[in-house]
C-alpha cells in the first residue's frame, strides 16, 4: 500500500506525549483513522508494551485499518495490542471473574461454569421459549417471519444492556411512545413477556446472552476493585476509534475507565452515527470530549476530490427539507447508467468496471454498492464480474450453511447414519449427497444409483451387489467401488455407539470423504464448508448440553427451519484484498475504507432510508434521549428517514475520492418500478442546478 | 401529439379541480381523456415539487396504457419524469404500506403471497375446519337426504363449498378492517349465536395465523392495511395529500367500500378526485366487495359529467344496447333489478371526429330464436364460423376483421374450443398471463423438468431445444435444431452421452455417421448442460439464474427470470421439502399467474385483438371487458346463466343439498353484516340474505350481457340452449331485445 506523507496536524496527534489524552474529531476521510494507526505504530516505537495497548471500537470490522499494522512484523517487538469491543470486554471480565458475580447476578447455579450465548443460539433459546406462546395467540396481530420475530426479542434485551435501562421497561417505553394502529399495542405486551422469560430462562441455566454479558459485566464485575485493578494494569493506553458509533454502556465504560489511562485517543467521526439502528449514540459519546485534555480537530478531507466534496454539499441540499436549489451542475464525477430492466443494468456495471480495470484502476479503488444485498444479486453479479475476471469479494455473511452443497450432502449422510432420528432424506438430496461424495459421479448415474438403492421410508440403502449386472455397468463399477465403501462405513458406523454430530463430521470426513476417489479429496471450497460445519455443530453442542438432549437431530432440524442461520463470514482478515468489493452501503461505511469509485446500484430503491420498520423494537424510543412518554410522530419518522439517508449518502462520498456511478433500473430487482428519496434527490442535482 | 377531444371530451378538459364524477359509456376513450387531463394537470404548472398526479386504474394492462399514453403527450419526456404516478389499487396500496410497514405490524421487507398460495393455504384451513367439526354444518343439510349421500356431500361437495364461502367472508372482513381478534370480541358479545359466522371466523383465524406465520400479507391484507394506516396516521395522510394533489381514477364501478375510503381519505374533503367509470359495465367473475352504486351515488351527489359518445359500434348495434338500458330500467320484471342499468345511453361520435362509428348495418346483428341443446348450439356457432372463416380466405390478413365467441362460464369456453378443434380451427385462448411470461417461464421450466429427471433422454431433447429457441426463426438453423434434437431423443442412455466412458461414448460414435456440424452442435451442448447439471445443488434462485443466464438474451426475459428467481427462493423457503419437481410445478403455476408479476407489466401489455386479425377468440364475457372485436358471437344466453328471478329458474349458488334453498355464502356475509349492525331490526333472518343474493345475481348478469353486447364492432349473434336438463328458456332481456328488433322491422 502506498503510504501517504502524515500532514503536520496529524503528526502532532501522532507524537503527543506518553500522558496525553486527546478527543480527535473531523469528517470522514480527514485521516483520522490513520492518525490512529499511526500513534499506535508510534506508542511501539516508544518502547510501550504492545499488551499495554487497548484498541477498541464499536464492531470489529471497524478495526478493518488497524488490522495490517497489528498483524505486522513490528508487533513482535513489544506483543501484541488487545483489539476489543465492549461485548468482547464483557465477556471475558465474565469468564475470568464470573464467582464475583454470579450468585449477585441471580443465576441459579453460581457453582457451576458460565455458557456464553452466541447469536444462534440465543435465537434457538428464544424459539424454545416462545413458540409455545406463538400457539397460545401470542403476537397475532404482526405479520413477520418467526426467525426475525425471535431476534427483535433479542434485540430489544440487547438494547436495555447497551443503552442501560432495565430490561423489564422494554414494553412500557415502546408502547408509551405508540401512537398507530390501537391494534398493535398488544404485541409490546407479549414482547416484553417474552424477554421476561427468556431472562428467567438464562438465570435458571447459567446462559448468558449478549445482554446479560453487557448488564452483569457493567453492574456487578466493573464495580468490583479487583475486576477493575485487572483492567486498569493490563491497558495503560487507549486507542478508542469510532466513537461516535458505540453504545451508551461503552461511553459509561470509558468516562468512568479514562482517567486511569496513561494516554488514550478518542476518535469520533462528526457525521457518523450509522449505527444508531443498532443502538449507538452520538450524543453521549461527544459528552466523552470535554473529560479529555485535549481536543483535536481535523477537519479537511483527505479523501474526496474537490468535485465529489461539491457533489457532496449539493446532494445533501437537494436531500435537506428545506430543499433549497444545489448549486451548479455535476461534471464527469457523477455518471449515470440507466436501464430498463434490472439485469441489464448488472451488465452494464460489470462492464464499466472491467473499463476502469483496463484503465489502469486497481481492483479494491472500485466498491459496489446497493442498500440491500440479496442472494440473487450477489450471485448474479459476482458471476458477471467473475466472467470477465474481475477478482471479487462480497463483504457479507456468506450463504447460510444450509444452503451449501457440500454441507448439505455431510448432513444428509449423516442423517442416513442416524436412522434413530427419524429424519429420512430426499431421494434428491441422497442424489446430491453421492454426487457430491464421490469424486466425478456426474447427476445421471448420482439419480440412477440412487432409485435403485435407496429406500426413503426406512431410509435403508442396499448393496450395490445387488443390483442388474446391466445396471451395473451403466453406474460404472469404479462408482459402484466408492457406493460400497461409502455404505459399509456408515453400516458400521449404524452397528456402533453414535458419537456426537461434529465428531461424527469429522470421523465421516477423516475415514472416507477426503480419501482419494471421494468428493472431498481436491475439493478445498467443500473443506473450508465442512470445516465451518463442524464449528457450528460444536458450538451448537457445547452451548445446548447442559438442557438438551439429542443435538444432532436438533441441530438438522433447527438449521432447517432456518432458526439457526449457520451462517459464517468467510475469513474477512485473509480473503483477497485486491478485489472489487461487492457490498451492502452499510457494511462498506462500517469498513472504514475509502476508495476511488463506487456504484450504488438501485439508486431508485427505497432501501436507502427506510431502516426502522422493525414491529417490534424502535431504535429512537428505546435510546437514551427519547422523553418518558413522548409519542413517535409521523414528522419524527420523516424526519429520522431524512437524516439517515443525509448521513449515510454523504457519508459514502466522503469516502469516495474521484467518480460516483448511479445504476438505476427502471424496475427493480422484484419487478417494481423504482422512484424512493434518493433518486429524487439526484434528479435535483442534476437537472434543477 | 395532437389530440382533437370530442366535445364531451373538451368538457372535462374544463376541469380545474374539486370532486369530478364521470360516468363513461362502453368505448367513449376513458383512458385518453384521463391521460389527456393528467398531461394537461402537470403542463399548468399546478404541481410543486415533490407532487404528483396520481392515477389509479384496475389491471395492469391499464397502468402501461396509461404511462405510455402519458408520455407521448410530451415532447421531452423528462418535463413529466416523476411528475405522475400510474397505480392499481393494490399498487397503491403497496407503496402507502411500504413507506411504514412497522406501523402495521410488518417487516421491513415483508412479502405478498398471490392468490394461488393463498387459496392453498385457505383450502388448508377449510379442510383442517372440516376435519374437527365433521358435523356441525349438519343443520345446512337437506333433511330430505340420506344418509350415504350425505356422507358423500360432506366429502366430496362441502370442501368447494366451504372454501367459497371462507374466501367471500375473509374479504369481507378485511374489507370491514376486523382482524379475527376484533372479530372474535363481537362474536363473543352477539345476542344470539352466528353458526357461519363463527365457522367464517374460524377458518379466517387460521388462514390468518399462517400468513402471519410466514411473515406474509396477502392482497386484501394490503388494501386493508393502507386504510388502516390512513385512518390512524393523520400526519402521514397530511404528507400524502400534499404528496398527490390530484387523483385521477378509472374503472370507478369497480370501487369498493374500501378503496372509494381510501382515495376519499387521501383527496380530503375538499380535495381533487376524478371519478370516471360505467356503472353498466359492474361485472364481477369471483367474488368481491366491488359495488356500483358507491360510483352512482358519487355520480350523484357531486358535480358530474357524461362521456356518451362512442366511437365502437355501428348503430345498430348502439341502439340494442340501449334498448337493453331502456328496458330493464322500465319494464324489467323484477322492479328490484331495474337498478342494473343506467343512463346515460350511448351515443356514435359526431360527424369530424375520430374514430368514427361502423356504418350503420342492421342485417350484421342476429337474434337466433332456436331453441338449441346445448351441443347444437355448439354446432350452429361452430358452423357458422368455419362458414365466415371460409369467406375470409382470399382477404389479406392485415383486412381480416377480428373474431370473439364469448361465453358465460369457462367451461363452456372449454367445449366451445373443442367443438372448434374438431372442425380444424385452432382458436386462441385468453389468458389472463401474457404469453411472453409463459414463454420465458415455460422455457425454465423445461430445463427444470429435465434436470429433475436427468436420465430422461426426451426431456433432454426438450432441454436443448430450449438452448436453441433463439434459433427457431432461421429455417437453416432450424433444420440442424431439429435433427440434433431428434438424435438426443435417440441416445438411449443419457450417461453415454453427458458423462461417457472410454468404450461407450455415444457422441464419438455419431462422428462416423454424422456431419461435422451436428457433432459440433453436439459439443457445443454438452458443454452447457454438464454446467447446468453441475448447478443442481445451488438454491433454486441460483439455479434459476444460472439457467437464465445461457437460455435468455432478452433483457425482459432475464428481469423476469432473476424475478423468478426471488419467487421460487421464497416458495423453497416456506416449503422446506420441496425439492426440483415440486420447484418445477411451481414455475409453472406462478407462469399462468399474472399478479406476481405487478411491474412487469410493462412489457405484458394485455391481449390486443388487433394482433390476431382472421384467428377465433374464444373467451369468458367477464374477460372481454376492455375489449372489442369486429364479430362478436354471445353464447348461452339463456335463463340458468341470466336469471332474472322469475319462478322456475335454478341458482348456481343454492346448492341443491343446503336445506331451504340456501345460498350459504350469502347467509355467512348476512351474519357478519350483523355482528357490525348496531340496530335490532337489521338482525339476522335466515334466508333473506339468499334472496338479496338472488338480486344481485340478476342485476350483475343484466350487466354482464350489456357488456357482451357492447364489445361488437360491425357484427353481433346472439344464440341460446336450453341447458343441461333441457328445461331452460332464453333469458327474459334476450326475448324482450328479440321482441323488439323484430318488431323494429329490419
Amino acid at each position: 500500500m502506498l503510504q501517504v506523507p502524515l500532514t503536520p496536524a496529524q503528526i502532532s496527534i501522532v507524537e503527543a506525549p506518553l500522558n496525553a489524552r486527546l478527543f480527535l474529531s473531523g469528517p470522514a476521510g480527514s485521516g483520522k483513522s490513520t492518525a490512529g494507526v499511526e500513534r499506535i505504530r508510534w506508542l511501539l516505537q516508544q518502547g510501550v508494551a504492545g499488551e499495554s495497548i487497548l484498541l477498541l471500537t464499536p464492531q470489529r470490522t471497524l478495526q478493518e485499518p488497524y488490522l495490517e499494522l497489528l498483524y505486522s512484523p513490528e508487533r513482535a517487538a513489544g506483543g501484541e495490542a488487545t483489539p476489543a469491543t465492549l461485548g468482547g470486554l464483557a465477556r471475558r471480565a465474565v469468564d475470568l471473574f464470573w464467582p464475583l458475580a454470579a450468585e449477585a447476578a441471580g443465576f441459579a447455579h453460581p457453582e457451576q461454569p458460565p455458557i456464553f450465548l452466541t447469536l444462534e443460539t440465543a435465537q434457538y433459546y428464544m424459539a424454545y421459549l416462545v413458540r409455545p406462546l406463538l400457539e397460545q395467540g401470542y403476537f397475532e396481530s404482526v405479520s413477520i417471519d418467526r426467525n426475525r420475530l425471535y431476534s427483535q426479542i433479542l434485540d430489544n434485551l440487547n438494547k436495555s444492556a447497551a443503552v442501560g435501562f432495565p430490561y423489564t421497561e422494554i414494553g412500557a417505553r415502546l408502547d408509551a411512545a405508540w401512537y398507530g394502529d390501537p391494534a398493535q399495542r398488544r404485541v409490546y405486551a407479549d414482547a416484553q413477556e417474552c424477554a421476561s422469560r427468556f431472562r428467567a430462562y438464562c438465570l435458571e441455566n447459567n446462559l448468558l446472552d449478549f445482554s446479560l454479558q453487557i448488564e452483569v459485566f457493567w453492574q456487578y464485575l466493573w464495580p468490583e476493585p479487583i475486576v477493575r485493578q485487572y483492567f486498569t494494569r493490563t491497558y495503560r493506553h487507549l486507542v478508542y476509534d469510532n466513537v461516535e458509533e458505540d453504545v451508551p454502556r461503552a461511553h459509561d465504560l470509558i468516562r468512568d475507565w479514562l482517567p486511569e489511562f496513561d494516554s488514550a485517543l478518542l476518535i469520533y467521526d462528526e457525521d457518523g452515527g450509522y449505527r444508531k439502528f443498532l443502538g449507538a449514540d452520538v450524543e453521549t459519546g461527544w459528552a466523552l470530549r470535554p473529560l479529555c485534555d485535549q481536543q483535536v480537530t481535523l477537519d479537511k478531507s483527505l479523501v474526496m476530490s474537490a468535485e465529489i466534496a461539491r457533489l457532496r454539499a449539493n446532494l445533501l441540499q437537494a436531500i435537506s427539507p428545506s430543499g433549497k436549489a444545489p448549486g451548479g451542475r455535476p461534471g464527469p464525477e457523477l455518471q449515470t447508467i440507466q436501464t430498463r430492466f434490472y439485469p441489464e443494468l448488472l451488465d452494464a456495471v460489470a462492464a464499466e468496471t472491467r473499463r476502469l480495470l483496463d484503465e489502469g484502476l486497481p481492483p479494491a479503488e472500485i466498491v459496489l454498492l446497493s442498500p440491500y444485498l440479496s442472494d440473487a444479486l450477489r450471485f448474479s453479479l459476482t458471476n458477471r464480474l467473475s466472467a470477465y475476471g474481475i477478482p471479487v469479494r462480497t463483504h457479507r455473511p456468506s450463504r447460510s450453511l444450509r444452503d451449501e452443497p457440500a454441507s448439505q450432502a455431510l448432513l444428509t449422510l449423516a442423517a442416513l447414519a442416524h436412522p434413530q432420528w427419524g429424519i429420512h432424506p430426499e431421494r434428491f438430496d441422497v442424489a446430491y449427497a453421492l454426487m457430491q461424495a464421490i469424486e466425478n459421479l456426474d447427476l445421471v448415474r448420482a439419480q440412477l444409483l440412487t432409485e435403485i438403492v435407496y429406500r426413503p421410508r426406512e431410509a435403508r440403502l442396499s448393496t450395490f451387489d445387488e443390483i442388474r449386472p446391466e445396471m451395473q455397468e451403466r453406474i460404472t463399477f469404479l462408482f459402484g467401488g466408492q457406493y460400497t465403501a461409502l455404505r459399509n462405513w456408515i453400516m458400521a458406523y449404524r452397528e456402533s455407539e453414535p458419537l456426537p454430530l461434529d465428531y461424527f463430521l469429522r470421523k465421516l470426513f477423516g475415514e472416507v470423504l477426503s480419501q482419494p476417489g471421494f468428493g472431498f479429496h481436491s475439493n478445498f471450497d467443500a473443506v473450508r464448508v465442512a470445516a465451518s460445519l463442524v464449528e457450528s455443530v460444536k458450538k451448537f453442542r457445547q452451548t445446548l448440553e447442559p438442557t438438551h438432549a439429542d443435538l444432532g437431530r436438533e441441530y438438522l432440524t433447527m438449521l432447517q427451519e432456518g432458526v439457526i442461520a449457520a451462517q459464517y463470514l468467510e475469513g474477512w482478515r485473509t480473503e483477497q484484498v485486491d478485489a472489487v468489493l461487492v457490498a451492502p452501503a452499510h457494511t462498506f461505511l462500517m469498513m472504514n475504507h475509502p476508495v476511488s469509485v463506487q456504484f450504488w446500484l438501485d439508486v431508485g430503491a427505497s432501501g436507502w432510508t427506510e431502516r426502522l420498520a422493525q414491529p417490534l423494537t424502535q431504535p429512537y424510543v428505546l435510546s437514551r434521549h427519547w422523553p418518558a412518554g413522548r409519542l413517535w410522530s409521523d414528522a419524527d419518522e420523516v424526519a429520522v428517514n431524512t437524516e439517515s439517508l443525509a448521513r449515510l449518502t454523504t457519508g459514502l462520498l466522503c469516502r469516495c475520492k474521484k467518480r460516483l456511478y448511479l445504476g438505476l433500473a427502471e424496475l427493480g430487482e422484484s419487478g417494481f418500478e423504482q422512484r424512493g428519496a434518493l433518486v429524487r434527490a439526484f434528479q435535483k442535482v442534476l437537472y434543477h442546478a | 401529439m395532437t389530440f382533437k377531444p370530442r366535445p364531451s371530451q373538451e368538457n372535462i378538459l374544463r376541469y380545474r379541480g374539486g370532486r369530478l364524477g364521470i360516468a363513461a359509456v362502453p368505448g367513449a376513450g376513458k383512458t385518453h381523456i384521463l391521460s389527456a387531463l393528467a398531461a394537461q394537470i402537470i403542463q399548468s404548472g399546478a404541481l410543486q415539487e415533490d407532487q404528483e398526479v396520481l392515477i389509479v386504474t384496475l389491471v395492469n394492462s391499464a397502468v402501461d396504457n396509461f404511462e405510455a399514453r402519458i408520455k407521448k403527450m410530451f415532447e421531452n419526456p423528462l418535463q413529466a419524469l416523476y411528475k405522475y404516478r400510474v397505480r392499481t389499487l393494490h399498487g397503491l396500496a403497496h407503496d402507502l404500506v411500504r413507506e411504514k410497514p412497522g406501523q402495521v405490524g410488518l417487516e421491513e421487507r415483508f412479502s405478498i403471497i398471490d392468490e394461488r398460495e393463498a387459496a392453498f393455504i385457505r383450502r388448508e384451513a377449510v379442510n383442517a375446519w372440516l376435519a374437527s367439526n365433521p358435523n356441525a354444518l349438519n343443520d345446512y343439510l337437506d333433511p330430505a337426504l340420506e344418509e350415504s349421500r350425505r356422507d358423500w356431500v360432506r366429502r366430496d361437495q362441502l370442501p368447494d363449498l366451504l372454501d367459497l364461502l371462507a374466501l367471500a367472508f375473509i374479504r369481507s372482513a378485511k374489507d370491514r378492517l376486523l382482524t379475527p381478534e376484533s372479530l372474535r370480541n363481537k362474536l363473543d358479545q352477539s345476542p344470539a349465536p352466528l353458526p357461519l359466522a363463527e365457522l367464517g371466523w374460524n377458518i379466517y383465524a387460521d388462514y390468518q395465523r399462517a400468513l402471519a406465520y410466514r411473515g406474509a400479507v396477502d392482497f386484501d391484507d394490503l388494501i386493508r392495511l393502507a386504510l388502516t394506516l390512513l385512518e390512524n396516521d393523520p400526519a402521514y395522510l397530511e404528507r400524502l395529500r400534499y404528496r398527490y394533489p390530484y387523483i385521477l381514477e378509472d374503472e370507478a364501478q369497480d370501487s369498493s367500500r374500501t378503496q372509494e375510503r381510501i382515495l376519499s381519505l387521501l383527496s380530503g374533503e375538499d380535495g381533487n378526485w376524478v371519478r370516471v367509470g360505467d356503472p353498466n359495465q359492474a361485472i364481477f367473475e369471483t367474488f368481491t366487495t366491488a359495488d356500483p352504486e358507491l360510483l352512482r351515488a358519487f355520480i350523484r351527489e357531486n358535480p358530474h359529467l357524461d362521456m356518451p359518445e362512442s366511437g365502437r359500434s355501428q348503430p345498430s348495434i348502439i341502439a340494442l344496447a340501449n334498448y337493453l338500458i331502456d328496458w330493464v330500467m322500465q319494464a324489467h320484471p323484477n322492479p328490484q333489478a331495474r337498478e342494473a342499468l343506467s343512463l346515460p345511453h350511448i351515443e356514435p361520435v359526431p360527424a369530424g371526429y375520430e374514430p368514427a362509428n361502423p356504418p350503420d348495418d342492421p342485417a350484421a346483428v342476429r337474434l337466433i330464436p332456436n331453441n338449441y341443446a346445448p351441443q347444437e348450439e355448439l354446432e350452429a356457432v361452430v358452423k357458422s364460423v368455419k362458414a365466415y372463416l371460409n369467406s375470409l380466405a382470399e382477404v389479406p390478413e392485415e383486412a381480416r376483421p377480428t373474431i370473439a365467441i364469448l361465453v358465460p362460464r369457462n367451461q363452456r369456453g372449454v367445449e366451445v374450443i373443442e367443438a372448434l378443434r374438431k372442425r380444424g380451427i385452432e382458436p386462441l385462448e385468453l389468458v389472463s398471463s401474457t404469453s411472453e411470461t409463459r414463454a420465458a417461464a415455460g422455457s425454465l421450466n423445461h430445463l427444470l423438468a429435465y434436470l429433475s429427471e436427468p436420465q430422461s433422454a426426451r426431456k433432454l431433447a426438450r432441454a436443448y431445444e430450449v438452448w436453441r429457441r433463439d434459433w427457431r426463426i432461421e429455417s437453416e438453423k432450424m433444420e440442424l435444431v431439429r435433427a440434433v434434437e431428434n438424435l438426443l431423443r435417440h441416445v438411449g442412455n443419457v450417461e453415454d452421452f453427458v458423462a461417457p466412458r472410454p468404450a461407450r461414448d455415444w457422441l464419438s460414435s455419431l462422428r462416423e455417421s454424422e456431419p461435422e456440424q451436428v457433432v459440433q452442435e453436439l459439443e457445443a451442448f454438452r458443454v452447457t448442460l454438464r454446467r447446468w447439471l453441475a448447478a443442481v445443488t445451488l438454491p433454486i434462485d441460483q439455479l434459476i439464474l444460472t439457467l437464465a443466464q445461457d437460455v435468455f438474451t432478452q433483457p425482459s426475459e432475464l428481469a423476469l427470470a432473476h424475478k423468478l428467481a426471488l419467487v421460487l427462493h421464497q416458495a423453497a423457503k416456506e416449503h422446506v421439502h420441496w425439492r426440483l419437481p415440486e420447484l418445477t410445478s411451481e414455475l409453472a403455476v406462478i407462469a399462468r399467474n399474472e399478479r406476481r408479476f405487478i411491474g412487469f407489466s410493462a412489457d405484458d401489455s394485455g391481449f390486443d385483438p388487433e394482433q390476431h386479425r382472421g384467428r377465433v377468440v374464444v373467451t369468458t364475457m367477464h374477460r372481454a371487458k376492455g375489449l372489442e372485436w369486429d364479430r362478436v358471437y354471445l353464447m348461452s344466453v339463456n335463463d340458468y346463466d341470466f336469471p332474472s328471478n322469475l319462478p322456475g329458474e335454478r341458482f348456481i349458488s343454492e346448492k341443491w343439498f343446503v336445506r331451504d334453498g340456501l345460498n350459504l355464502e350469502a347467509e355467512a356475509l348476512a351474519q357478519l353484516d350483523a355482528l357490525e349492525a348496531n340496530d335490532a331490526y337489521a338482525w339476522y333472518t335466515e334466508g333473506a340474505a339468499t334472496a338479496e343474493a338472488r338480486l344481485d345475481y340478476v342485476r350483475e348478469r343484466l350487466r354482464l350481457l350489456y357488456v357482451g353486447i357492447t364489445r361488437a364492432r360491425r357484427e353481433l349473434i346472439i344464440t341460446w340452449n336450453t341447458g343441461r336438463q333441457g328445461d331452460a328458456r332464453p333469458a327474459r332481456a334476450l326475448t324482450e331485445l328479440m321482441n323488439w328488433w323484430e318488431a323494429r322491422g329490419v
